[in-house]
């Protein structure tokens, strides 16, 4: 593989280690070396056992954490620094000098040396505050991940972990990591895992590839794999560089041979008319004219007018003017924290809201109401379970309704089955993987088939193949008269499904406009 | 490397769990406070019924954790908490939580931290109601009451504490049990290291 | 938490935080020891007296003393009403206010006032951080409790966060109007569960994290803040000697009301 002879740094023969309580193994035999300065990158599809190998590799298991595992040999470092996907949990202190200084403590550091350091490990990442001080609360989720990149290094570690370190940032916030990575990574030893691999890809030099049975299925340089595997990483449901394009021309086939009616043609009209919209940057009114047009709806599904949404006195979201068709599919962007949650609680009546606002041509009403209009979708899909089976969390949404337990029971399971979480309706909903918990939040609101759906982040954490089957699934619905309003965060689904984006800055609707085409 | 031995020290983990749990019925408490000023002064003593409230973290505690120490770990840690909150009632809450804490743990000991069932954490809620009346009969003067009064207060507070920190608390850590996240909590058995062969 | 608003810092916020704590949890274990109501009554002047040091405006420290008003009245109005006493002022059905059980339900109230005085004082200025600094530097404390505490304060905020949006999601889900207002236990775990298996997987996350910055039981350590005795110490200690036994001597040798020496 490599020609050089660098001394191996961690390392691993014939792991085996399985979940307790658990029947399979996650491992059945694994065995890796990796060298000193290597920049590895793992991928896998989601549940393929990435992190927990992560954990092995740097001695967290079975140091803190007990995952029965067992091994011929193994190597680990002797200080790994580690960084982990969450922002919020990865802090003991409240203020940033303290936390460096917590690391130092445990380093044993003298206490006269410390200020010093820690100002030299915040200048490393890019941090830089009055004294040092800084309260991690109030800071953006891209700097809290940079702040632990400071205090790994401060462990002044041989290896560095990251497990997906960027997962739950916005744009900017993932190119400051990834930039700040590029420039401490000198001469130090690099295991990634990351779904969002575009821009790393030119980091690494060595990709390894999990099968989801927890194999080591490839192993070789990152052009490499890229070039030889792709059929591979394409029926894993990994993500890889142009695997949107190749999935455009797919979803393009089969809506053509579906109904000969597809987004191209939609594409073409926006695309008239965005020089329309030119013109008149930011107004709405021409818009929705067009969108009248191809849609027979005399109501617009919602209208706001000097809306306002309000935590106490302060107002966290304002909109000037807006209108949602039946039909539109609008995506809502802008930076961590700029209020795009806020936009979607107002609207769902949930803040204290001001203004004119519609739904379908009527008064919104209380929440409760609201909800029959409405389906929606948190960012944090923990919170909207209430039931303790999946099967029971989407036939909850069903209740209410007018339906038959027979025909509850048939929706609930052609539900799931479009989710594909039919083998798991006895799980209780807090023992899935992630993106099988927001694949879960998603069913659940969609069952009930409102007209309306707000959907936060629905597919974030999620693998290549189930953020393909999802957004099929939004696009048809779409097309048979939904109105759809998401918050995300990326790019792609931006550019190719949706009809409009709403521009989120500082609590302001800063821009409506149609999507452009690229 | 960890081999499945039982060890009933308090790791980090546990430590963390339970003092984050405390946590949580900290700010419960500080909800709950003033609803039970409010209940206070009709002199019937409903708001002994809700009493317990203060002995659930303790139990439900031990009750996720099963280790020695957790029990009072979680009372005083709660009791910290509600402190730097503000609690109307100030430092007394850390005496009654170091002491009730120790009424409970009491009975988990009595059955050697071995048997976790609802009669164990029913007698446990009683040993802490038990311990805030000892407390309770030095700075309330409760024997002081007209004895209909008085028997009425202690009855109260040992219904109330039985129905919410044993019972209750014992079906919510039961009904958190079924979400899985107290799993990696118990030691690994034997059996999942062999399974590994 | 208050210690997040602006204020003074004043010599209180620089007495030893662990220091602070013992004298003023002995100062409970006097409290209960207190039978006199009229040195009751002095001390809860005392302890009150010290909160003009807290450094925070009036306006403020009325707020957050206006629930010792609530517990005033709670602690004293039952044994008012239902004591046991000879002496007669009114009686109506159950409610029987004697002149014993009017007095010592005034001596509970001067009691619970001493001690939401004591906790306010230690809440507005003590510092989470230099606490438990203290308690592992004087007072020996296993770092692994201080550091949990330190980490488990940190999640207050991200808790209320996630309180809220429970709330949300449950008016959103139609859960409130589907189940009975009188079910406690139902309410109580459909906020509860969610809130603490969150919490549970979140502390786990923490410790680990903890752990892989070279966190170590039993391990040797330097300390960041060092917190020492001052000479704020030596005026706390003597605030409380001297004023406690000026209220003690006044309280016994010119009392409001002579009848008043043993509430019991
Ligand atoms: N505490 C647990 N108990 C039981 N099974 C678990 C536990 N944690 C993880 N698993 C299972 O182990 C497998 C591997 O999990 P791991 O977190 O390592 O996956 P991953 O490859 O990192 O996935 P992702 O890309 O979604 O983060 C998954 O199938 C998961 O469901
Ligand atoms: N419950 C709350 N109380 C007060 N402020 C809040 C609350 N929730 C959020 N905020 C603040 O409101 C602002 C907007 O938050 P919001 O959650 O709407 O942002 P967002 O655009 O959805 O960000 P993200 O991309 O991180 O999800 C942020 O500054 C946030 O700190
Ligand atoms: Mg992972
Ligand atoms: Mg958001």
């Amino acid at each position: 593989m490599h020609e050089e002879e660098r001394p191996q740094v961690v390392g691993v023969n014939n792991l085996r280690c399985k979940f307790p309580g658990e029947q399979a193994l996650l491992f059945q035999g694994l065995s890796l070396t990796i060298r000193q300065g290597e920049k590895v990158l793992l991928l896998g599809p989601s549940g393929s056992g990435k992190s927990t190998l992560l954990q092995i590799l740097s001695g967290i298991i079975p140091n803190s954490v007990e995952i029965p595992m067992k091994c011929d040999e193994i190597q680990v470092p002797k200080q790994a620094g580690f960084v982990f996907q969450d922002p919020d949990t990865q802090f003991c202190m409240s203020y940033t000098d303290e936390e460096i200084a917590f690391v130092l403590e445990n380093r044993n550091i003298p206490r006269e040396h410390m200020p010093e350091q820690i100002s030299q490990y915040l200048n490393q990442v890019g941090l830089k505050f009055e004294r040092n001080r800084q309260l991690i609360h109030s800071m953006s989720q891209g700097m809290k991940q940079r702040l632990a990149m400071a205090s790994m290094l401060a462990m002044q570690p041989d290896v560095l972990f990251l497990d997906e370190p960027t997962a739950l940032l916005d744009d900017e916030g993932t190119t400051q990591v990834w930039d700040t990575v590029k420039q401490i990574m000198q001469n130090k030893t690099l295991i990634i895992v990351e779904h969002k691999i575009n821009e790393i890809v030119g980091l690494v030099d060595r990709i390894i590839v999990l099968s989801p049975d927890g194999k080591i299925v490839a192993d070789d340089r990152a052009e490499q794999i890229f070039a030889d595997h792709r059929e591979m990483l394409r029926d894993y449901g990994i993500w890889y560089p142009g695997v949107w394009d190749e999935q455009e021309q797919e979803h393009g086939e089969n809506q053509k041979q579906e109904q000969g009616l597809h987004r191209s043609s939609n594409r073409l009209a926006s695309e008239d008319y965005r020089v329309m919209t030119d013109t008149e940057p930011g107004k709405t009114g021409s818009l929705t004219d067009l969108v009248k047009m191809s849609t027979p709806e005399a109501e617009p599904a919602l209208e706001l007018q000097h809306f306002t949404g309000w935590r106490g006195k302060t107002p966290f979201i304002e909109i000037e003017l807006a209108q949602v068709w039946h039909g539109d599919w609008i995506a809502v962007v802008g930076a961590n924290g700029a209020g795009k949650s806020s936009l979607l609680l107002a609207l769902m009546n949930i803040l204290k809201t001001t203004g004119y606002y519609r739904v379908e041509g009527q008064l919104p009403g209380k929440t409760e109401k609201l909800a029959d209009h409405i389906a929606f979708v948190f960012q944090n899909p923990e919170f909207q379970f209430v039931a303790h089976s999946v099967k029971d969390e989407v036939e909850f949404s069903l209740l209410s309704g007018t339906l038959s337990a027979e025909e509850q029971h048939q929706q609930t399971h052609a539900m799931l089955e479009q989710f594909n979480l039919q083998n798991l309706t006895d799980r209780h909903p807090y023992q899935l993987s992630m993106g099988q918990k927001r694949r879960l939040s998603v069913a659940s609101a969609l069952v009930r088939e409102q007209r309306i759906l707000l959907l936060d982040e629905p597919t974030f954490g999620q693998d290549a193949r189930n953020t393909f089957a999802m957004l099929s699934q939004l696009e048809r619905l779409r097309r048979q008269g939904t109105a759809i309003i998401m918050v995300t965060h990326d790019r792609e689904i931006v550019k190719r499904y949706c009809t409009h984006v709403w521009t989120i800055d500082k609590g302001r609707l800063i821009d409506a406009d149609l999507v452009s085409t690229p | 490397m960890g081999n499945a031995v039982r060890s009933n020290k308090l790791r980090l983990t546990d430590i963390l769990v339970t003092i984050v749990i405390a946590v949580v019925f900290g700010v419960i408490y500080k909800i709950w406070g003033p609803t039970y000023d409010l209940m206070k002064p009709f002199g019937i003593h409903a708001e002994q019924m809700i009493y317990g409230m203060w002995f659930m973290a303790g139990t439900f505690a031990f009750v996720v954790i099963r280790k020695p120490g957790v029990a009072i770990l979680a009372e005083v840690a709660a009791a910290t908490v509600s402190a730097f909150l503000g609690s109307e009632w100030g430092m007394s809450t850390l005496v009654y939580g170091l002491l009730q804490g120790l009424g409970a743990e009491v009975f988990f000991a009595a059955f050697r931290y071995r048997l976790t069932n609802l009669m164990v954490t029913c007698l446990a809620a009683v040993g802490a109601a038990a311990a805030s009346l000892i407390l309770d009969y030095q700075y309330g003067y409760i024997d002081s009451l007209s004895a209909w009064n008085y028997t009425l207060f202690i009855g109260f507070r040992f219904l109330g504490s039985i129905i919410i920190a044993g019972v209750f608390a014992y079906y919510l850590a039961k009904a958190l049990e079924l979400t899985g996240v107290t799993r990696s909590l118990r030691p690994v058995s034997k059996q999942d290291y062999e399974a590994l062969d | 938490m208050q210690i997040s608003f602006p204020h003074r810092e004043t010599w209180l916020h620089a007495v030893n935080p662990g220091l602070k704590l013992v004298i003023l949890t002995l100062m409970f274990i006097m409290v209960i020891l207190i039978h006199n109501l009229n040195v009751m009554a002095n001390v809860a002047v005392v302890m009150l007296l010290l909160l003009c040091w807290s450094g925070h405006p009036w306006y403020r420290l009325l707020l957050y003393a206006s629930p010792f008003i609530l517990v005033f009245i709670s602690t004293s109005t039952g044994m008012m009403m239902f004591g046991k006493g000879e002496t007669t002022w009114f009686r109506s059905g159950l409610i029987h206010i004697t002149e014993e059980s009017f007095y010592r339900g005034l001596h509970l109230g001067f009691r619970s006032l001493s001690m939401a005085a004591a906790g306010l004082l230690f809440g507005l200025t003590t510092k989470p951080v230099r606490l438990f600094y203290s308690l592992m530097q004087q007072w020996r404390l296993p770092a692994k409790y201080a550091y949990s505490f330190l980490a488990a304060m940190r999640m207050i905020p991200i808790l209320l966060d996630e309180f809220q949006t429970l709330r949300y999601a449950i008016r959103i889900r139609g859960t409130k109007q589907r189940s009975s207002r009188w079910n406690l236990y139902g309410t109580l775990k459909r906020y509860a569960i969610p809130l603490l298996a969150q919490s549970i997987r979140r502390a786990q996350r923490m410790a680990i994290a903890m752990e892989a910055k070279g966190f170590a039981e039993g391990q040797s350590r330097t300390y960041y803040v060092q917190v020492g005795y001052s000479r704020a110490d030596l005026w706390f200690t003597l605030y409380y000697v001297i004023l406690l036994s000026t209220a003690f001597a006044l309280g016994i040798l010119y009392p409001y009301h002579p009848h008043l020496v043993d509430v019991r």
